[in-house]
Protein backbone atom coordinates (compact mmCIF):
# COMPACT_ATOMS: atom_id res chain seq x y z
CA UNK A 1 0.00 0.00 0.00
CA UNK A 2 1.16 3.68 -0.15
CA UNK A 3 1.57 5.45 3.16
CA UNK A 4 3.32 8.24 4.54
CA UNK A 5 6.65 7.46 6.17
CA UNK A 6 8.83 9.12 8.57
CA UNK A 7 12.37 10.15 7.14
CA UNK A 8 13.75 11.72 10.10
CA UNK A 9 13.05 15.15 11.58
CA UNK A 10 11.58 17.49 9.28
CA UNK A 11 11.28 15.10 6.31
CA UNK A 12 8.09 12.74 5.48
CA UNK A 13 7.49 11.01 1.88
CA UNK A 14 5.13 8.70 0.44
CA UNK A 15 6.29 5.26 -0.41
CA UNK A 16 5.10 1.70 -0.92
CA UNK A 17 5.09 -0.74 2.71
CA UNK A 18 3.32 -3.88 2.95
CA UNK A 19 -0.36 -3.93 4.46
CA UNK A 20 -1.40 -3.64 7.47
CA UNK A 21 -2.41 -7.40 8.81
CA UNK A 22 -4.96 -8.80 11.33
CA UNK A 23 -2.59 -9.35 14.72
CA UNK A 24 -5.70 -9.91 17.22
CA UNK A 25 -9.24 -10.85 17.02
CA UNK A 26 -9.84 -7.58 18.38
CA UNK A 27 -8.80 -5.73 15.52
CA UNK A 28 -9.23 -4.69 11.61
CA UNK A 29 -8.25 -3.13 8.62
CA UNK A 30 -9.64 -0.51 7.79
CA UNK A 31 -9.70 0.93 4.44
CA UNK A 32 -8.84 4.91 4.77
CA UNK A 33 -11.31 7.17 3.28
CA UNK A 34 -9.75 10.64 4.43
CA UNK A 35 -7.43 11.44 6.90
CA UNK A 36 -6.25 14.44 8.16
CA UNK A 37 -2.96 16.33 9.58
CA UNK A 38 -3.47 17.15 13.54
CA UNK A 39 -1.21 20.11 14.49
CA UNK A 40 0.21 17.21 17.35
CA UNK A 41 1.55 15.57 13.83
CA UNK A 42 4.25 18.20 13.95
CA UNK A 43 5.92 17.14 16.93
CA UNK A 44 6.67 14.10 15.32
CA UNK A 45 7.49 15.99 12.18
CA UNK A 46 10.02 18.25 14.06
CA UNK A 47 11.86 14.77 15.98
CA UNK A 48 10.38 16.07 19.39
CA UNK A 49 8.77 12.64 20.33
CA UNK A 50 11.16 10.46 21.74
CA UNK A 51 10.71 6.71 20.02
CA UNK A 52 9.62 7.93 16.89
CA UNK A 53 11.08 5.49 13.76
CA UNK A 54 11.96 6.07 10.57
CA UNK A 55 9.37 4.58 8.54
CA UNK A 56 6.37 5.39 11.00
CA UNK A 57 3.41 6.07 9.19
CA UNK A 58 1.69 8.74 11.18
CA UNK A 59 -2.11 9.90 11.17
CA UNK A 60 -4.62 9.41 13.84
CA UNK A 61 -7.57 11.15 12.52
CA UNK A 62 -8.76 9.28 9.96
CA UNK A 63 -12.36 7.70 8.60
CA UNK A 64 -12.45 4.44 6.46
CA UNK A 65 -14.57 1.57 5.52
CA UNK A 66 -14.38 -1.56 7.37
CA UNK A 67 -12.46 -4.36 4.71
CA UNK A 68 -11.51 -7.12 7.24
CA UNK A 69 -12.83 -8.80 10.18
CA UNK A 70 -11.04 -10.32 13.66
CA UNK A 71 -12.76 -13.17 14.68
CA UNK A 72 -13.75 -11.82 17.86
CA UNK A 73 -15.26 -8.60 16.18
CA UNK A 74 -18.98 -8.95 16.43
CA UNK A 75 -20.47 -4.99 16.12
CA UNK A 76 -18.71 -4.27 13.11
CA UNK A 77 -19.32 -5.38 9.41
CA UNK A 78 -17.44 -5.71 6.12
CA UNK A 79 -18.69 -2.29 4.07
CA UNK A 80 -19.57 -0.20 7.48
CA UNK A 81 -18.15 3.81 7.57
CA UNK A 82 -16.33 4.49 10.91
CA UNK A 83 -14.60 7.12 12.25
CA UNK A 84 -11.60 5.87 15.31
CA UNK A 85 -10.67 8.09 17.95
CA UNK A 86 -7.08 8.46 18.51
CA UNK A 87 -6.99 6.67 21.65
CA UNK A 88 -6.83 2.76 21.56
CA UNK A 89 -8.63 1.92 24.39
CA UNK A 90 -10.04 -2.22 25.85
CA UNK A 91 -13.16 -0.97 27.31
CA UNK A 92 -12.54 -3.08 30.04
CA UNK A 93 -9.23 -1.78 32.13
CA UNK A 94 -9.39 0.08 35.39
CA UNK A 95 -9.42 3.23 33.62
CA UNK A 96 -11.83 2.62 30.46
CA UNK A 97 -14.59 1.37 32.78
CA UNK A 98 -14.57 4.93 34.39
CA UNK A 99 -14.61 6.78 30.93
CA UNK A 100 -10.74 7.65 30.49
CA UNK A 101 -10.23 5.76 28.29
CA UNK A 102 -6.86 8.28 26.78
CA UNK A 103 -5.31 6.02 30.12
CA UNK A 104 -5.97 2.45 28.94
CA UNK A 105 -3.42 0.44 30.40
CA UNK A 106 -4.19 -2.23 27.38
CA UNK A 107 -2.72 -0.76 24.73
CA UNK A 108 0.91 0.75 25.44
CA UNK A 109 3.71 -1.30 26.77
CA UNK A 110 6.45 1.31 26.09
CA UNK A 111 4.98 4.02 28.56
CA UNK A 112 2.86 4.94 30.82
CA UNK A 113 2.33 8.67 29.77
CA UNK A 114 0.10 7.68 27.87
CA UNK A 115 -2.32 4.56 26.10
CA UNK A 116 -1.67 3.45 22.17
CA UNK A 117 -2.47 6.42 20.29
CA UNK A 118 -2.48 5.50 16.12
CA UNK A 119 0.83 7.06 14.31
CA UNK A 120 2.25 8.62 17.00
CA UNK A 121 5.45 6.75 17.72
CA UNK A 122 6.31 4.03 19.98
CA UNK A 123 6.08 6.34 22.89
CA UNK A 124 2.08 5.66 22.61
CA UNK A 125 2.80 2.06 21.83
CA UNK A 126 4.03 1.57 18.02
CA UNK A 127 0.82 1.52 15.75
CA UNK A 128 0.87 2.57 12.61
CA UNK A 129 -1.33 5.92 11.85
CA UNK A 130 -4.49 6.56 9.35
CA UNK A 131 -2.29 8.75 6.88
CA UNK A 132 -1.86 5.36 4.47
CA UNK A 133 -4.09 3.53 2.39
CA UNK A 134 -4.94 0.84 5.29
CA UNK A 135 -4.42 0.97 8.78
CA UNK A 136 -4.94 -1.89 11.26
CA UNK A 137 -7.68 -0.81 14.11
CA UNK A 138 -7.44 -2.73 17.41
CA UNK A 139 -10.61 -3.15 19.76
CA UNK A 140 -12.66 -2.49 16.92
CA UNK A 141 -15.97 -3.21 18.67
CA UNK A 142 -14.83 -0.03 21.11
CA UNK A 143 -13.45 2.43 19.67
CA UNK A 144 -14.70 3.22 15.75
CA UNK A 145 -18.08 5.07 15.52
CA UNK A 146 -20.51 4.10 12.95
CA UNK A 147 -21.01 7.01 10.64
CA UNK A 148 -24.76 7.60 9.83
CA UNK A 149 -26.06 7.30 6.54
CA UNK A 150 -26.33 10.48 4.56
CA UNK A 151 -23.31 11.70 6.46
CA UNK A 152 -20.14 12.91 4.40
CA UNK A 153 -17.09 11.49 5.77
CA UNK A 154 -15.55 14.73 5.85
CA UNK A 155 -18.43 15.82 8.36
CA UNK A 156 -17.16 12.68 10.58
CA UNK A 157 -13.51 12.92 10.67
CA UNK A 158 -13.19 15.48 13.30
CA UNK A 159 -14.62 13.45 15.82
CA UNK A 160 -12.22 11.16 16.13
CA UNK A 161 -9.98 14.00 17.75
CA UNK A 162 -9.90 17.67 17.42
CA UNK A 163 -13.77 18.33 17.85
CA UNK A 164 -13.42 16.41 21.09
CA UNK A 165 -10.37 17.37 22.06
CA UNK A 166 -11.50 21.45 21.84
CA UNK A 167 -14.74 20.77 23.55
CA UNK A 168 -12.83 19.00 26.58
CA UNK A 169 -10.50 21.86 26.28
CA UNK A 170 -13.56 24.05 27.25
CA UNK A 171 -15.49 21.30 29.65
CA UNK A 172 -12.32 21.29 31.92
CA UNK A 173 -12.79 25.41 31.83
CA UNK A 174 -15.67 24.42 34.41
CA UNK A 175 -17.69 27.06 32.83
CA UNK A 176 -20.89 27.36 34.58
CA UNK A 177 -22.30 30.55 32.62
CA UNK A 178 -20.96 33.70 32.08
CA UNK A 179 -17.65 33.46 32.54
CA UNK A 180 -14.70 34.86 30.79
CA UNK A 181 -12.51 32.61 28.40
CA UNK A 182 -9.19 32.91 26.77
CA UNK A 183 -8.42 30.20 24.29
CA UNK A 184 -5.11 30.10 22.79
CA UNK A 185 -4.22 29.22 19.97
CA UNK A 186 -6.43 29.90 16.89
CA UNK A 187 -5.11 25.79 14.99
CA UNK A 188 -8.19 23.90 15.11
CA UNK A 189 -8.41 22.32 18.23
CA UNK A 190 -8.30 26.51 19.40
CA UNK A 191 -11.51 26.89 17.21
CA UNK A 192 -13.22 23.76 18.29
CA UNK A 193 -12.73 24.81 22.30
CA UNK A 194 -14.01 28.56 21.26
CA UNK A 195 -17.24 26.98 19.91
CA UNK A 196 -17.55 25.04 22.75
CA UNK A 197 -17.02 27.50 25.11
CA UNK A 198 -20.02 29.07 23.86
CA UNK A 199 -22.34 25.90 23.84
CA UNK A 200 -21.33 25.96 27.70
CA UNK A 201 -22.54 29.32 27.78
CA UNK A 202 -19.29 31.54 28.11
CA UNK A 203 -19.82 35.03 28.62
CA UNK A 204 -17.16 36.48 26.27
CA UNK A 205 -14.31 34.43 24.48
CA UNK A 206 -11.55 35.74 23.13
CA UNK A 207 -8.45 33.96 21.19
CA UNK A 208 -4.87 34.69 21.07
CA UNK A 209 -2.03 33.33 18.42
CA UNK A 210 0.30 35.64 16.42
CA UNK A 211 -0.78 34.14 12.99
CA UNK A 212 -2.99 36.74 11.82
CA UNK A 213 -5.62 35.10 9.26
CA UNK A 214 -5.71 32.18 12.00
CA UNK A 215 -7.51 35.24 13.97
CA UNK A 216 -9.34 36.34 11.00
CA UNK A 217 -10.79 32.78 10.78
CA UNK A 218 -11.59 32.55 14.51
CA UNK A 219 -13.25 36.03 13.83
CA UNK A 220 -15.57 34.59 11.36
CA UNK A 221 -15.93 30.64 12.46
CA UNK A 222 -16.57 31.05 15.93
CA UNK A 223 -17.83 34.53 16.51
CA UNK A 224 -15.07 35.70 18.99
CA UNK A 225 -12.53 38.47 19.65
CA UNK A 226 -8.85 38.10 18.82
CA UNK A 227 -5.54 39.77 20.45
CA UNK A 228 -2.42 39.20 18.07
CA UNK A 229 0.50 38.66 20.98
CA UNK A 230 3.08 40.34 18.78
CA UNK A 231 1.03 43.57 18.77
CA UNK A 232 0.97 43.95 22.18
CA UNK A 233 3.73 45.04 24.48
CA UNK A 234 3.03 42.03 27.02
CA UNK A 235 0.08 39.84 26.30
CA UNK A 236 -0.23 39.15 30.45
CA UNK A 237 -0.35 42.60 30.98
CA UNK A 238 -2.63 43.37 28.44
CA UNK A 239 -5.38 40.57 29.01
CA UNK A 240 -5.12 41.41 32.84
CA UNK A 241 -6.07 44.66 32.15
CA UNK A 242 -8.84 44.08 29.62
CA UNK A 243 -10.17 41.75 32.39
CA UNK A 244 -10.14 44.66 35.23
CA UNK A 245 -6.92 44.24 36.22
CA UNK A 246 -7.93 40.63 37.67
CA UNK A 247 -7.34 37.98 34.26
CA UNK A 248 -10.16 35.91 32.64
CA UNK A 249 -12.36 33.46 34.59
CA UNK A 250 -10.68 30.51 32.60
CA UNK A 251 -7.84 30.17 29.76
CA UNK A 252 -7.31 27.38 27.95
CA UNK A 253 -3.98 26.27 26.43
CA UNK A 254 -4.48 24.93 22.37
CA UNK A 255 -0.85 25.11 21.40
CA UNK A 256 1.03 22.96 23.48
CA UNK A 257 5.03 22.52 23.30
CA UNK A 258 5.72 24.46 20.04
CA UNK A 259 4.67 27.74 21.39
CA UNK A 260 5.84 30.79 19.75
CA UNK A 261 6.50 34.19 22.23
CA UNK A 262 9.62 33.62 24.21
CA UNK A 263 13.28 32.62 22.47
CA UNK A 264 14.44 31.36 25.73
CA UNK A 265 11.87 28.71 25.89
CA UNK A 266 12.23 28.53 22.52
CA UNK A 267 16.24 27.44 22.99
CA UNK A 268 15.76 25.31 25.93
CA UNK A 269 13.48 23.55 24.51
CA UNK A 270 13.19 22.97 20.66
CA UNK A 271 16.52 24.16 20.09
CA UNK A 272 18.67 22.96 22.88
CA UNK A 273 16.42 19.99 23.84
CA UNK A 274 17.04 20.90 27.65
CA UNK A 275 12.94 20.99 28.33
CA UNK A 276 10.28 19.15 26.13
CA UNK A 277 9.53 21.99 24.40
CA UNK A 278 8.26 25.59 24.82
CA UNK A 279 5.82 25.56 27.56
CA UNK A 280 5.11 29.30 26.87
CA UNK A 281 1.67 29.26 26.64
CA UNK A 282 1.02 27.05 29.56
CA UNK A 283 3.26 29.83 31.63
CA UNK A 284 0.58 32.66 29.97
CA UNK A 285 -2.37 30.75 31.05
CA UNK A 286 -1.07 30.29 34.93
CA UNK A 287 -0.28 34.45 35.09
CA UNK A 288 -2.66 35.80 32.90
CA UNK A 289 -5.31 33.75 34.38
CA UNK A 290 -7.52 35.15 37.61
CA UNK A 291 -6.69 33.61 41.14
CA UNK A 292 -8.81 30.75 41.68
CA UNK A 293 -9.49 30.77 37.65
CA UNK A 294 -9.31 27.42 35.77
CA UNK A 295 -6.36 26.26 33.06
CA UNK A 296 -7.22 23.60 31.01
CA UNK A 297 -4.51 22.05 28.85
CA UNK A 298 -5.15 20.41 25.75
CA UNK A 299 -2.10 21.18 23.82
CA UNK A 300 0.32 18.11 23.95
CA UNK A 301 3.70 18.40 26.23
CA UNK A 302 5.88 15.43 26.08
CA UNK A 303 8.12 13.89 28.89
CA UNK A 304 10.11 14.39 30.66
CA UNK A 305 9.46 17.76 32.24
CA UNK A 306 8.74 21.69 31.51
CA UNK A 307 10.15 24.61 33.02
CA UNK A 308 6.92 26.44 34.55
CA UNK A 309 5.52 28.67 37.00
CA UNK A 310 3.99 25.91 39.24
CA UNK A 311 4.52 28.43 42.46
CA UNK A 312 2.50 31.10 40.84
CA UNK A 313 -0.49 28.95 39.98
CA UNK A 314 0.16 27.16 43.61
CA UNK A 315 -0.28 30.82 45.23
CA UNK A 316 -3.48 32.05 43.12
CA UNK A 317 -4.74 29.11 43.68
CA UNK A 318 -5.52 27.53 40.58
CA UNK A 319 -7.09 24.94 39.11
CA UNK A 320 -5.00 23.16 36.64
CA UNK A 321 -7.57 20.51 34.50
CA UNK A 322 -5.42 18.59 31.53
CA UNK A 323 -5.73 15.34 29.87
CA UNK A 324 -5.01 14.05 26.53
CA UNK A 325 -8.91 13.70 25.27
CA UNK A 326 -10.96 10.76 26.28
CA UNK A 327 -12.42 10.77 22.49
CA UNK A 328 -15.00 7.84 22.61
CA UNK A 329 -17.22 9.10 25.21
CA UNK A 330 -17.78 12.53 23.55
CA UNK A 331 -18.67 11.22 20.40
CA UNK A 332 -22.28 10.28 20.39
CA UNK A 333 -22.68 14.17 21.76
CA UNK A 334 -20.66 16.04 19.22
CA UNK A 335 -22.30 13.83 16.31
CA UNK A 336 -25.21 15.11 17.50
CA UNK A 337 -24.07 18.94 17.53
CA UNK A 338 -22.62 18.18 14.00
CA UNK A 339 -26.14 17.08 12.81
CA UNK A 340 -28.18 19.58 14.32
CA UNK A 341 -25.60 22.47 12.90
CA UNK A 342 -24.47 23.46 16.09
CA UNK A 343 -21.03 23.10 14.95
CA UNK A 344 -19.64 22.97 11.38
CA UNK A 345 -16.52 20.73 12.03
CA UNK A 346 -15.84 20.64 8.26
CA UNK A 347 -16.25 24.35 7.93
CA UNK A 348 -12.56 24.65 8.86
CA UNK A 349 -10.94 22.01 5.99
CA UNK A 350 -8.99 24.88 4.15
CA UNK A 351 -6.65 22.13 1.91
CA UNK A 352 -7.46 18.76 0.32
CA UNK A 353 -4.67 16.85 -1.30
CA UNK A 354 -4.10 13.55 -2.21
CA UNK A 355 -2.00 11.44 -0.21
CA UNK A 356 0.79 11.13 -2.55
CA UNK A 357 0.90 15.00 -2.03
CA UNK A 358 1.44 14.38 2.12
CA UNK A 359 4.46 16.43 2.11
CA UNK A 360 3.43 19.14 -0.01
CA UNK A 361 0.87 19.66 2.77
CA UNK A 362 2.85 18.81 5.72
CA UNK A 363 5.24 21.65 4.92
CA UNK A 364 2.20 23.86 4.45
CA UNK A 365 0.53 23.76 7.44
CA UNK A 366 3.87 23.50 9.35
CA UNK A 367 4.51 26.94 8.05
CA UNK A 368 1.14 28.56 8.23
CA UNK A 369 1.35 29.41 4.07
CA UNK A 370 -1.94 30.14 2.14
CA UNK A 371 -4.15 30.78 5.05
CA UNK A 372 -3.88 26.99 6.26
CA UNK A 373 -6.19 25.83 9.25
CA UNK A 374 -6.60 22.08 8.49
CA UNK A 375 -5.26 19.94 5.88
CA UNK A 376 -7.04 16.29 4.50
CA UNK A 377 -5.54 13.85 3.06
CA UNK A 378 -7.64 11.75 0.25
CA UNK A 379 -6.04 8.15 -0.21
CA UNK A 380 -5.61 7.09 -3.92
CA UNK A 381 -8.56 4.59 -4.01
CA UNK A 382 -11.37 6.67 -2.16
CA UNK B 1 -21.12 39.69 24.83
CA UNK B 2 -23.10 39.24 21.70
CA UNK B 3 -27.18 37.65 22.56
CA UNK B 4 -26.33 34.78 20.71
CA UNK B 5 -22.80 34.36 19.20
CA UNK B 6 -23.77 30.79 17.64
CA UNK B 7 -26.74 29.12 17.21
CA UNK B 8 -27.75 26.93 20.01
CA UNK B 9 -25.14 28.99 22.42
CA UNK B 10 -25.59 27.60 26.13
CA UNK B 11 -27.30 24.25 24.90
CA UNK B 12 -24.59 22.82 27.18
CA UNK B 13 -24.62 25.32 30.16
CA UNK B 14 -26.19 22.07 32.24
CA UNK B 15 -22.80 20.67 33.66
CA UNK B 16 -24.68 17.65 33.68
CA UNK B 17 -25.16 17.53 29.85
CA UNK B 18 -21.62 17.32 29.37
CA UNK B 19 -20.12 14.19 28.19
CA UNK B 20 -16.99 14.64 30.96
CA UNK B 21 -19.07 15.61 33.36
CA UNK B 22 -18.56 13.87 36.16
CA UNK B 23 -14.64 12.90 34.90
CA UNK B 24 -15.04 9.55 36.68
CA UNK B 25 -18.01 7.63 35.64
CA UNK B 26 -19.35 4.56 38.11
CA UNK B 27 -17.27 1.88 37.04
CA UNK B 28 -18.91 -0.41 33.96
CA UNK B 29 -17.35 -2.20 30.87
CA UNK B 30 -17.53 0.04 27.67
CA UNK B 31 -20.02 -0.85 25.11
CA UNK B 32 -18.55 -3.75 22.78
CA UNK B 33 -15.98 -4.34 25.17
CA UNK B 34 -14.85 -8.18 25.15
CA UNK B 35 -12.78 -10.20 28.52
CA UNK B 36 -11.22 -11.77 28.56
CA UNK B 37 -8.63 -9.98 25.99
CA UNK B 38 -6.69 -12.71 24.11
CA UNK B 39 -2.87 -11.77 24.18
CA UNK B 40 -1.79 -10.82 20.76
CA UNK B 41 1.28 -12.95 19.32
CA UNK B 42 4.11 -11.12 18.02
CA UNK B 43 7.12 -12.10 15.68
CA UNK B 44 8.84 -9.03 16.40
CA UNK B 45 11.19 -7.98 19.06
CA UNK B 46 8.89 -5.17 21.58
CA UNK B 47 10.12 -3.24 24.45
CA UNK B 48 8.05 -2.89 27.58
CA UNK B 49 9.47 -0.26 29.43
CA UNK B 50 11.32 -1.17 33.12
CA UNK B 51 8.28 0.10 35.26
CA UNK B 52 5.51 -1.58 33.71
CA UNK B 53 4.69 -4.42 35.77
CA UNK B 54 3.41 -6.86 32.43
CA UNK B 55 2.78 -6.56 28.74
CA UNK B 56 -0.32 -5.40 28.06
CA UNK B 57 -2.09 -7.39 25.77
CA UNK B 58 -2.20 -5.61 22.24
CA UNK B 59 0.40 -3.50 20.93
CA UNK B 60 2.17 -2.31 17.88
CA UNK B 61 4.45 -4.25 15.79
CA UNK B 62 5.47 -1.34 13.57
CA UNK B 63 8.61 -0.55 12.80
CA UNK B 64 11.00 -3.45 14.84
CA UNK B 65 14.20 -2.23 16.59
CA UNK B 66 17.18 -2.79 14.51
CA UNK B 67 20.98 -1.90 14.85
CA UNK B 68 22.58 0.14 16.99
CA UNK B 69 19.46 2.46 17.20
CA UNK B 70 17.95 -0.79 18.11
CA UNK B 71 20.68 -1.68 20.66
CA UNK B 72 20.38 1.77 22.27
CA UNK B 73 16.29 1.66 22.22
CA UNK B 74 17.15 -1.61 24.41
CA UNK B 75 18.96 0.46 26.92
CA UNK B 76 16.49 3.21 27.18
CA UNK B 77 13.42 0.64 27.96
CA UNK B 78 15.96 -1.26 30.12
CA UNK B 79 15.17 2.06 32.57
CA UNK B 80 11.30 3.08 33.82
CA UNK B 81 9.57 6.15 32.07
CA UNK B 82 9.76 8.43 35.30
CA UNK B 83 13.85 8.76 34.75
CA UNK B 84 15.07 11.04 32.11
CA UNK B 85 17.72 9.28 30.93
CA UNK B 86 15.05 6.41 29.67
CA UNK B 87 14.01 9.48 27.07
CA UNK B 88 16.81 11.03 26.32
CA UNK B 89 18.53 7.69 25.25
CA UNK B 90 15.40 7.60 22.92
CA UNK B 91 16.23 10.84 21.48
CA UNK B 92 19.64 10.03 20.40
CA UNK B 93 18.61 6.32 19.27
CA UNK B 94 16.33 8.41 17.32
CA UNK B 95 19.04 10.49 15.37
CA UNK B 96 21.57 7.45 14.66
CA UNK B 97 18.26 5.57 13.12
CA UNK B 98 17.94 8.30 10.75
CA UNK B 99 21.76 8.44 10.24
CA UNK B 100 21.64 4.27 9.82
CA UNK B 101 18.87 4.79 7.14
CA UNK B 102 20.81 7.35 5.17
CA UNK B 103 23.58 5.17 5.26
CA UNK B 104 21.86 2.27 4.17
CA UNK B 105 20.02 4.23 1.34
CA UNK B 106 23.26 5.80 -0.65
CA UNK B 107 25.59 2.66 0.78
CA UNK B 108 24.64 0.55 -2.60
CA UNK B 109 26.15 3.65 -4.65
CA UNK B 110 28.24 5.46 -2.69
CA UNK B 111 29.98 2.30 -2.23
CA UNK B 112 30.86 1.19 -5.53
CA UNK B 113 31.29 4.90 -6.53
CA UNK B 114 33.92 5.65 -4.05
CA UNK B 115 35.58 2.38 -5.27
CA UNK B 116 35.70 3.30 -8.93
CA UNK B 117 36.91 7.24 -7.92
CA UNK B 118 39.60 5.54 -5.74
CA UNK B 119 40.86 3.02 -7.99
CA UNK B 120 40.66 5.27 -10.97
CA UNK B 121 42.84 7.90 -8.78
CA UNK B 122 45.57 5.16 -8.15
CA UNK B 123 45.25 4.36 -11.53
CA UNK B 124 46.26 7.98 -12.63
CA UNK B 125 48.79 8.30 -9.85
CA UNK B 126 50.31 5.52 -11.95
CA UNK B 127 49.56 6.54 -15.28
CA UNK B 128 51.07 10.20 -14.77
CA UNK B 129 54.24 8.75 -12.78
CA UNK B 130 54.77 6.50 -15.99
Amino acid sequence: MRALTYQGPFKVRVENKPDPRLEHPQDVILKVTRTAICGSDLHLLHGLVPDTRVGHTFGHEFTGVVEELGSEVSQLHKGDRVVVPFNISCGTCFYCQRGLTASCENSNPSSDVACGVYGYSHTTGGYDGGQAEYVRVPFADVGPLKIPDGMEDEEALFLGDILPTGYMGAEMGEIKGGETVVVFGAGPVGLFAMRSAWLMGAGRVIAVDCVQYRLDFAERYAKVETVNFREVDDIVLYLKELFEGRGPDVCIDAVGMEAEGSLGQRVLGLGLKLEAGAPTVLTWCIDVVRKGGNVSIVGVYGPPWNLMPIGTAMNKGLTLRMNQCNVRRYMPHLLQHIREGRIDAKGIITHRFPLEEAPKAYHLFAQKQDGCVKCVLTPGHA
Amino acid sequence: MPDRPIPDAAVDLEPSSRPGVPMERTPQPMPGARVPIRVQHSDVRVFKHKGRAGFPPVFGTAQPPHGVSGLLRKVAYGYPDHLARHWMILLLADRVDVWEHRLARVGPWAVPTVGVLALTGLAWRKWSRA
